[in-house]
């Protein structure tokens, strides 16, 4: 089965509320005076997170999502995976998701890493009896051994990433999406994940990665899109973003 | 016609998550007697030190043995267990699953099914104590089949009342505190630990025009094996019917919009 991503001018826009904003007082008082001043006191504050982007993937696409802090990538991330809703645009997605937008999304912390594989399995919908077949290739995966029996808390960041992401792999999707807390993991772990991923494109999937990593940019994926204050500021083949000078915004002269 | 349609897909994708919310519902129970030396009896203790209580004061105000209203407050109390309890916890359902709904894609209906599963555990794990207490005690019955159609109507109308409190709890905090404020108001003005046939006149209306306390009614009267009137049952049904009108209004126009509230 073909699966593919597609972005059709998505723009989002996030709703930040003040404490005020969050009083019923304030908004019952508005609304007699006809909910005009609502918007003159400026409790909302309309962030426009992603601007007309537009872009389509297809089978073994990887797509590495660059950009400032701030620049829009994990809002994106989180569009794609369906968390938030467009304001405008639309999104049209062929094929099962799977995505890792933060390195705890699910984790019971006072669980072991066993539990937690067991739970994350379920949590995307996969049979006991298939868990059980794979925990052993996802154990020896992550790398953690013995560790795996201990309860997650106990875990360093990097711990936690690498169960992750052998979960994340482990489970087959036709869509991944990760977010950069897969850099938390150390260089060993990166080369691991790095082959992986090559793995996970053969069997003709997409995978998205907002990164900071830019040579792991250059190693897994074969598309950049470079995000700037929420716009797209470069989309194109890998090649052309490192003969360009793997810039992060727009250029001032094009 | 498109939000009414994904409000009704957000129900039906929520219920057929119920291998999900089940198994969490499991573990977020295990995890919370986590390290506990009496684990689930924690609860049980909880109904059993305020049913005797209530019935030991109440008993000495009316000069009556405790037992005379012991089965009665208790079935009232653990019944009441899945309707207020319930509405506080619902207020907060989407704020303490924020972490939850921002990096995973899931249903606003599967949060509150979630949670009311959590309830239904409890509720069955004190409904097994509430019956060796009373048979201890000599106080049982035998519940009647009564019980079958009406627990599911509690639950189904809870569920929409939770979900119909926890959108606008929130957008606007204020709500989620009112709730817990008025939930302690509600627990007083039905009739969990009284008779209704002990108020009179205009006070009675309190019960008979209180949804909450026909709903009580569904589950407490088989509890002490006794028929519900089909007045309960009347009242469960209609708002079923009006609570799911409120509910696909409030999901075609809000659902998008809730993860922003977080």
């Amino acid at each position: 089965m073909s699966c593919s991503l597609r972005l059709d001018n998505v723009t989002l826009d996030y709703y930040v509320y003040s404490v005020r904003a969050q009083s019923l007082r304030n908004a019952v008082f508005n609304l007699a005076v006809g909910g005009k001043l609502y918007k003159d006191q400026g409790d909302i504050t309309v962030v426009r997170a992603v601007e007309n982007v537009s872009f389509h993937l297809q089978d073994g696409d990887r797509l590495a999502l660059i950009g400032h802090n701030g620049s829009g990538k994990t809002s994106l991330l989180k569009v794609m995976a369906g968390i938030y809703h467009p304001a405008r645009g639309r999104v049209d997605i062929e094929g099962s998701i799977t995505s890792m937008i933060a390195a705890s999304a699910g984790m019971d912390f006072e669980a072991t890493g066993l539990q937690n594989i067991r739970k994350l399995g379920a949590m995307r919908h996969i049979s006991n009896k298939v868990i059980d077949e794979r925990i052993g290739p996802i154990v020896e995966f992550s790398g953690l051994g013995d560790f795996v029996r201990l309860p997650v808390k106990t875990f360093s960041a990097g711990m936690v990433a690498r169960l992750m992401f052998a979960c994340a792999t482990e489970f087959e999707a036709d869509i991944l999406i990760l977010d950069e807390w897969l850099s938390a993991g150390d260089v060993e772990f990166m080369t691991k994940a790095q082959n992986r991923m090559h793995n996970f494109v053969e069997k003709a999937k997409i995978v998205v990665l907002g990164t900071h990593d830019f040579n792991m940019v250059q190693i897994v994926c074969n598309k950049v899109c470079v995000l700037d204050a929420g716009r797209v500021a470069f989309y194109g083949p890998t090649e052309e973003w490192v003969e360009r000078g793997r810039h992060l915004r727009v250029r001032q002269d094009s | 016609m498109d939000a009414v349609e994904g409000a009704f897909r957000d129900i039906i994708d929520g219920v057929r998550l119920a291998p999900l919310w089940s198994r969490l519902a499991w573990e977020q129970t295990v995890a919370r007697f986590r390290r506990t030396i009496f684990g689930p009896f924690w609860l049980t203790a909880n109904l059993l030190a305020i049913s005797f209580s209530l019935s030991v004061v109440f008993g000495g105000l009316m000069g009556q043995n405790y037992r005379t209203n012991f089965a009665l407050i208790i079935s009232g109390i653990l019944s009441w267990s899945i309707i207020g309890p319930v509405m506080s916890e619902a207020a907060s359902v989407f704020i303490s699953a924020g972490g939850l709904m921002q990096t995973m894609k899931l249903p606003l209906t599967f949060h509150v099914l979630l949670m009311m599963t959590r309830n239904v555990i409890n509720f069955l794990a004190q409904l097994i104590a509430l019956w060796i207490v009373l048979a201890v005690l000599r106080l049982g019955a035998v519940p009647t089949w009564h019980l079958l159609i009406g627990l599911p109507i509690v639950l189904i109308d809870m569920s929409l009342v939770s979900m119909i409190l926890a959108i606008p709890s929130t957008r606007f905090r204020d709500v989620n505190q009112t709730v817990g404020f008025a939930v302690q108001i509600l627990f007083f003005i039905t009739p969990v630990f009284w008779v209704p046939s002990q108020m009179h006149g205009k006070k009675r209306l309190l019960f008979d025009l209180n949804p909450f306390g026909h709903l009580l009614e569904l589950v407490r009267q088989p509890l002490i094996g006794r028929e519900p009137t089909l007045m309960h049952f009347e009242w469960g049904l209609g708002m079923m019917v009006i609570l799911s009108a409120v509910v696909i209004t409030q999901l075609a126009l809000y659902r998008k919009r809730v993860v922003f509230w977080l």
